[in-house]
């Protein structure tokens, strides 16, 4: 049995959730998109540019971000930043967030006791 | 030869993407693959191999575009379609062979019994293999793509074949007579595509024996320059019994797929049986030489058996509807 092939995979859809979670809540100041990826990178969060990038536009168009070209600074940059909708729809997932981490992390803690 | 390369990049993995988003796109990966070379070399100039690092680092143009390609569908056909997709393939193809084998059996029979000479038998033979190999080449690629054109089309239009979506919705579990069943619409499926593949390949199939003689109920030509109808009729039997397939049961879908395809098909029969060229004129001429005039009824029925299959055909289509919608109405009551 290939354990690798299968945690990865596991670990693949755990963070798919949790990583949309994080953009948004990082996004409450206007943020480029490398600059995105250096912070959760300097927070041991890893992320490739090509992931956050395609999942920035999504959310850009589900009208959670908002996204403007800024031109004045020597290269164009486009900034994201989260919408009032994004906002409600964040809190809300930050709410039930920690309700199930909290209850998971308590379960395998049990676990782990017995 | 910096440019060249990023660019070339870019414009691989956008050259699929909607046109609109393009632009945006190509100067975003523009922006980040500058980014990332700044990262990487500080204030020196990029080279070539720090570009190439760079790149592979964000990944095969092929991958990118995957990911920034909004379109969820990305397979012809996915589920809930494939798995009657499958299903309905295997009957038609199986169909489809029985047919052509059966077909060219029996145009083969014919001609065998015309040769009459060893060298006659040996072309023959050699005809009819080859004919066979053509017809069932051509007849099983055809039946493919239609059935997956059509399947495709569902698919990518939603076309919703399954309502099971919240659970009031639910369908109730049909009651025996309520219930299409599988069987019959599958033997419907293949008699669809059996009469199309005989029709179009092999029309003397219909034909009486007169004087020793094999004389074709149809006249071979006008067949030939009519095959759309012959092929638009057994579509639209095959659509309608492939809703039925799916369904399984006498549902509003059911209903108006069935009047609507035996309403076409309908027209379709009596487009082509009106046409007047479509029986074989020897055909009539030698029943009424038979019967010796004796019998008007039979010459009746057999000179004017165009109509008296035309009449056929309408019969059963109006029946078809008629059991339908008196089923579906029935099943609604309850």
């Amino acid at each position: 049995m290939n354990h690798d092939e299968i945690v990865s995979g596991l670990i693949l859809e755990l963070r798919r959730g949790t990583l949309i979670l994080l953009v948004l809540s990082q996004l409450k100041e206007p943020m480029y998109g490398y600059n995105l990826v250096k912070k959760l990178q300097d927070n041991d969060i890893p992320i490739e540019a090509n992931t956050l990038y395609p999942l920035m536009r999504r959310l850009e168009s589900q009208g959670l971000l908002k996204s403007e070209w800024e031109t004045s600074e020597a290269k164009p940059r486009k900034y994201y930043k989260i919408t009032d909708d994004g906002l409600i729809v964040l809190e809300r997932v930050v709410n039930h967030w920690n309700n199930f981490s909290k209850n998971v992390n308590r379960l395998l803690e049990d676990n782990n006791e017995k | 030869m910096k440019n060249d390369l990023i660019e070339r990049y870019i414009y691989a993995v956008t050259k699929r993407l909607p046109q609109k988003v393009r632009k945006d796109i190509s100067n975003e990966l523009r922006t980040l693959i500058d980014d990332m070379l700044a990262e990487r070399c500080g204030e020196l100039v990029p080279e070539e191999k720090d570009i190439r690092v760079v790149l592979t680092e964000l990944g095969t143009p092929e991958e990118l575009y995957e990911k920034y390609n909004p379109d969820n569908k990305k397979c012809l056909i996915g589920s809930p379609y494939y798995s009657t997709y499958k299903y309905v393939l295997k009957i038609v193809m199986i169909c489809t062979i029985f047919g052509v084998i059966l077909a060219n059996i029996i145009s083969g029979i014919l001609d065998f019994s015309k040769s009459n000479s060893i060298e006659n038998v040996v072309s023959s033979s050699a005809n009819f293999i080859a004919s066979l190999i053509t017809n069932l080449i051509i007849s099983v690629g055809a039946a493919f793509g239609f059935v997956t054109a059509l399947f495709a089309f569902f698919y990518h239009k939603d076309i919703k074949i399954d309502t099971t979506s919240n659970l009031d919705s639910l369908p109730s579990v049909p009651e025996k007579n309520e219930k299409i069943s599988k069987v019959d619409s599958i033997i419907s499926i293949g008699l669809s595509v059996i009469f199309l593949i005989v029709f179009l390949t092999a029309p003397q199939i219909f034909c009486v024996v007169m004087y020793n003689e094999f004389i074709p109920i149809f006249n071979f030509e006008t067949i030939r320059q009519t095959w759309y109808i012959i092929v638009m009729f057994s579509v639209v039997g095959i659509i309608r019994d492939v809703v039925r397939l799916i369904e399984g049961r006498y549902s509003k879908k059911v209903m108006i797929t069935t009047v609507a395809a035996n309403i076409i098909s309908g027209f379709l029969s009596l487009w082509w049986l009106m046409n007047d060229r479509i029986m074989n004129p020897k055909f009539a001429d030698n029943i009424s030489k038979i019967f010796n005039n004796e019998s008007t009824f039979i010459i009746n029925i057999f000179s004017n058996f165009q109509y008296f299959f035309l009449g056929l055909i309408i019969f059963a289509l109006l029946l078809d509807i008629l059991v339908t919608v008196f089923k579906y109405l029935k099943n609604k009551e309850k």
